[in-house]
């Protein structure tokens, strides 16, 4: 519809009497209309660069920390004006290609390595180039080669993950007589398996039968030892990669049909059907949180996850708890490693205000707001001191995620249609955990779909 | 079907069928078990929806859901508002269905009354062509709907909430259409003798004469609009126009273990339109059958 | 549809100003918002674009693709077989509680009234209360059965529960438009059927079912259209298609090919013109079934 017939349109709705819809207002709206700012301000550089600067991300407690360092960039710079955008995890990434694909998104956007590279190849985010030169010596250097392609990095690192580690809760754990010492000493799979058996003694089902008694009943549960389930960054990439196997290749293609997969997967599945020691995967499979809930509720003894629920876990958990390493598969100990950063929308229409923003985000001070709220261990190295101190203040010891962290790695996901293989993957991944798919089939079945995806 | 009778009649066959089940007292049991058991079904789904909105996650945790809230806690209403900005979805949802009602019934009556008592070259086609995109289904117009408001860069705004529906529902134009015929023609004749404009005739005679079935497209669009879903969700994004139906599935996606606030968000997404049922069921209940006949 | 010159009607050359006038608003909506996403639709059908890229023409390359592969396929089996589920259970329902309501007993009117809450209520939201009333854990139905069936991710039971849920939300509405229809009906045509002798059932077939012709065929007709394109309710219940694809309807395959993590908008819009066509050919079909139906039972 040409501009023209639709203001005679507005002009024959404003006779009719219908004025009153449209000036129409969002309680939700943060007089953020002209997100681009004032266009006269874009030419100017340094420290004078004023206009409005949106910044979206998935993380509320993240969003807290953006907040209160926004506010003090607006002391130090009152001419730019920064919101900050939730958009939650589950429609984050397929809402964030729509938004940028019609060149509406928001001048900066929290980044997932599996996500960038469409964007990257569409020349849609900025190159952090020569603006940022005095800066990026400061960010930790794994972050920076994880959103290197060809040798151009596309984002400011703002968030480190560490590695994975294993939150216990003391009261279940000394309940069924186990130390926080035997929690950090598993080993699982092959001959040597502590974990099954442990998972076991922490289980306990509505009679209160403990999971290794005969009279255990698992479809009743009340208790549950382990946290297994389909949790990509916290559950089988890790046992994935303890057990000597990978991913993807270096090229981006599928690898997880493999002995070691079927190693891995297999032993997950075992887990939560066989022995019955994790809730089953109905609740799980399209759940990434119901796991953390029953943690959090008393429920799971053992839950296996990353420094991105250290804020969660320490503000909801009402027992006792502690943090322990993953258990050791054949390979050892082998984690994924991620790091988020922040990535400029290449159509913003406020370039250098959004320079500016993400050059502070980069900076110690301004990141180091995410440290001393405890939201996440920023990427920035000069401020992960605050992140120490702030757990240091309520004797939290997070120093386990980090020492993960330098650890042998399994590669983290990357790919140009990572979404699209996900979406091939999970339908096979979902029957597997379910134990109705036999591991080997799946694995097989969810690689070649993926790929497939991959080439489209 | 024949032309619409302007008052259906909506009494049911009472003192003969009363009379006949009152000598089959066990058959009349059958059929009240049969109808409570409707009513218990229909029923039991808001009641216990509502339980676990006023129960507290600590409660939800350690008793059987069928249990009684104990204690009552509004606590998940008051967290939707504080903390998950329920109040915009709520605002934005009431003024879509503010502005699509008064434009739809605006400009239906409008064309309506032009296909109903106006003669003119090409009435039939365009009516046709009405009938036709009676047809359309809204899964295949919402793809290039989506593509059509990025061109003009309307994503994300009101205007991309409203335009698509403000105009007039061509299911509007036709049950006015064939209610505004049924109208007799010596009333608008004799308005005429007496000097009255087309516009006047419009509103002076046909739309009071029609108000059950302008009551039926109210309660239609008010219905249709405030569960509207598909549309909002794909061409919005964030919080600033997010309507109660998307930000309660966004909730939904985000919390869906915490149940207890998840149906409080339910709860906040049926309750005004429950609340105007209740206040206007008579009329509601008429309406809906009124577009039966056609 | 009959077309009589009224007296009294003014002439064509006074009302036509007026008439387009009157029309202009609600045509160029319909033309803007019906008619041209037609055209568009069949032009992005052409076409291959991922939100992202520069879209770029591809010939009918989506449609050999789309036609070929058996992702459509599926999806309109699993949606016709919804609506084999759902459509006979809730006209039957509809028309056994309209009954059961002519009868007059006290009480009628209120049970009319709960009976069509649902219809009032969102989809999305109704949608979202089953999900929780058969969530495996902490779920309403599991507590009542004392069980723990997982209605929703079993690839067995996810159809047909979710077609339970729709017909759920849609008997009350049905029952409305029987009970209104066999308010029509004379009670002397009943009446005269029993004196010649006719029992209950007898009445109904012969006599009630086809006066109800034009209610049935008008309950049929929106029910299967709305029911082929059936989508918040799915949405909610089991997001990406459900177990093994069990509730992968042609709506959420192709919100989820679109827009839901595809992004492959060619493919989505030839799906939605072959939904398009599958409507007109099922309405057209119903509308012949109906015409030679009604005559016939009548004669």
């Amino acid at each position: 519809m040409s501009n023209l017939t639709r203001r005679s349109l507005l002009t024959t709705a404003a006779a009719g009497g219908l004025a009153m819809g449209l000036a129409a207002c969002s309680p939700a709206q943060k007089e953020n209309e002209n997100p681009g700012g004032d266009p006269s301000s874009s030419t100017s550089g340094g420290n004078a660069v004023t206009g409005k600067v949106t910044v979206r991300l998935w993380d509320e407690q993240v969003q807290k920390a953006y907040d209160e360092s926004f506010a003090a960039l607006a002391d130090k710079n009152p001419g730019l004006e920064v919101t900050t955008v939730l958009v939650p995890w589950a429609d984050y990434f397929t809402k964030l290609r729509t938004d940028v694909g019609s060149g509406t998104g928001d001048d900066i956007f929290m980044m997932n390595s599996s996500y960038l590279e469409p964007y990257v190849t569409n020349e849609l985010v900025m190159p952090i180039g020569d603006d940022f030169a005095d800066l990026r010596d400061g960010w930790i250097e794994p972050a920076i080669e994880q959103y290197t392609t060809d040798e151009v990095l596309y984002g400011v690192p703002q968030l480190s993950d560490g590695g994975i580690g294993v939150y216990y809760n003391e009261e279940l754990l000394a309940n069924a007589g186990i130390t926080s010492d035997e929690v950090d000493q598993l080993n699982w799979g092959g001959d040597s398996d502590t974990y099954i058996e442990l998972a076991q003694r922490l289980t306990q089902d509505a009679d209160g039968n403990w999971g290794d008694e005969s009279a255990f009943n698992g479809s009743k549960p009340a208790i549950w030892g382990s946290s297994a389930a389909q949790d990509l960054q916290g559950i089988y990439y890790n046992f994935l990669g303890s057990a000597g196997g990978d991913f993807q290749d270096a090229d981006g293609r599928f690898t997880f049909a493999t002995p070691e997969g079927e190693t891995a997967f297999g032993y997950l599945v075992d887990l939560i059907n066989k022995y019955q020691v994790a809730p089953a995967a109905s609740n799980t499979n399209d759940n990434g949180d119901f796991v953390r809930d029953q943690f959090l509720q008393g429920k799971v003894a053992m839950f296996q996850s990353g420094i991105y629920n250290l804020k969660n876990v320490a503000d909801g958990a009402k027992f006792k708890w502690g943090i322990a390493h993953i258990p050791a598969g054949t390979a050892g100990r082998v984690s994924v490693v991620n790091n988020v950063i922040v990535c400029g929308n290449a159509a913003t229409k406020n370039e250098a205000a959004t320079i500016e923003v993400l050059r502070w985000l980069g900076s110690d001070e301004g990141a180091s707001y995410i440290g001393k709220s405890g939201a996440a261990l920023p990427a920035v190295t000069g401020a992960q001191q605050s992140f120490s101190d702030f757990w240091g203040e309520q004797s939290i010891d997070p120093s386990i995620f980090a020492e993960q962290g330098r650890e042998k790695s399994i590669g983290a996901p990357s790919g140009a249609n990572y979404g699209a293989a996900v979406a091939a993957f999970k339908p096979h991944f979902d029957e597997m955990f379910l134990g109705r798919t036999p591991v080997a089939e799946a694995l097989a079945a969810g690689q070649e779909a993926a790929n497939k995806a991959i080439e489209d | 079907m024949t032309s619409p009778d302007p008052r259906p009649d909506r009494s049911l066959p009472v003192p003969p069928a009363w009379e006949r089940a009152r000598r089959r007292l066990p058959s009349t049991i059958v059929v009240y078990v049969v109808l409570l058991a409707g009513a218990l079904l229909t029923l039991a789904p808001f009641v216990l929806s509502l339980m676990t909105a006023l129960k507290t996650t600590g409660q939800f945790a350690s008793t059987p859901a069928l249990s009684l809230p104990n204690p009552v806690t509004g606590d998940n209403f008051a967290r939707l508002f504080a903390e998950h900005g329920f109040t915009s979805p709520i605002a934005v949802t009431a003024q879509v269905v503010a502005v699509v009602l008064v434009g739809q019934l605006f400009f239906s009556i409008l064309a309506a009354f032009a296909f109903a008592r106006l003669e003119f070259i090409g009435r039939d086609v365009v009516f046709w062509i009405y009938l036709a995109t009676m047809m359309v289904p809204q899964v295949v117009t919402v793809i290039p709907l989506y593509v059509m408001f990025t061109e003009i860069g309307l994503r994300n705004t009101f205007w991309a909430l409203i335009l698509p529906f403000m105009f007039g529902s061509p299911y509007a134009v036709f049950l006015l259409r064939e209610y505004f015929r049924g109208i007799p023609e010596d009333l608008v004749a004799a308005a005429r003798i007496d000097g009255a404009s087309t516009w006047q005739i419009l509103w002076l005679i046909i739309v009071p004469l029609s108000r059950p079935i302008i009551a039926t497209l109210t309660v239609i669009t008010v219905v249709t609009h405030w569960n509207n879903f598909m549309w909002p969700l794909i061409i919005t994004t964030g919080p600033d126009w997010q309507v109660i139906t998307v930000a309660t599935a966004a909730l939904q996606g985000q919390y869906n273990a915490n149940w207890t606030l998840v149906m409080a968000a339910t709860t906040l997404a049926m309750a005004p339109l429950l609340i105007l049922f209740a206040a206007f069921q008579r009329t509601i209940v008429n309406s809906i059958s009124l577009t039966g006949f056609k | 549809m009959t077309r009589t010159r009224r007296s009294g009607s003014p002439s064509r050359s006074r009302d036509a100003p007026a008439a387009w006038l009157f029309l202009a608003p609600s045509l160029a909506g319909v033309t803007a918002f019906l008619v041209l996403p037609i055209l568009v639709v069949i032009w992005l059908s052409l076409n291959k674009w991922d939100l992202l890229a520069p879209m770029t023409f591809v010939g009918v390359d989506n449609w050999i693709d789309v036609l070929t592969t058996p992702t459509l396929g599926h999806s309109m089996l699993i949606t016709v077989t919804f609506v084999v589920m759902v459509i006979p259970m809730q006209t039957a329902l509809g028309l056994l509680m309209a009954l059961l309501l002519s009868r007059g007993l006290p009480g009628s009117g209120l049970l009319r009234v709960i009976y069509v809450i649902p219809w009032v209520c969102a989809p999305l939201a109704l949608g979202v209360v089953w999900k929780w009333i058969f969530a495996p854990y902490g779920g309403a139905l599991n507590a009542v059965l004392g069980g723990n069936v997982e209605w929703l991710s079993n690839p067995d039971l996810a159809l047909p529960v979710v077609a339970a849920v729709s017909i759920w939300s849609q008997v009350g509405y049905v029952t409305l438009f029987f009970v209104a229809g066999l308010a029509g009906i004379p009670p002397q045509i009943t009446e005269a059927a029993a004196i010649d002798g006719a029992g209950p059932w007898q009445s109904l077939w012969r006599v009630q079912l086809p006066l109800l012709g034009p209610t049935l065929f008008f309950v049929l007709v929106t029910g299967v259209i709305s029911s082929f394109q059936a989508f918040d309710q799915i949405y909610a219940l089991t997001p990406n298609g459900g177990p093994q694809g069990a509730t992968d309807v042609i709506a959420t395959r192709i919100y989820f090919q679109a827009f839901g993590g595809a992004f492959d908008i060619g493919r989505a819009s030839v799906m939605a013109i072959v939904l398009f066509i599958v409507l007109i050919i099922v309405t057209v079909l119903q509308q012949r079934f109906f015409a030679k139906r009604v005559v016939y039972d009548l004669s």
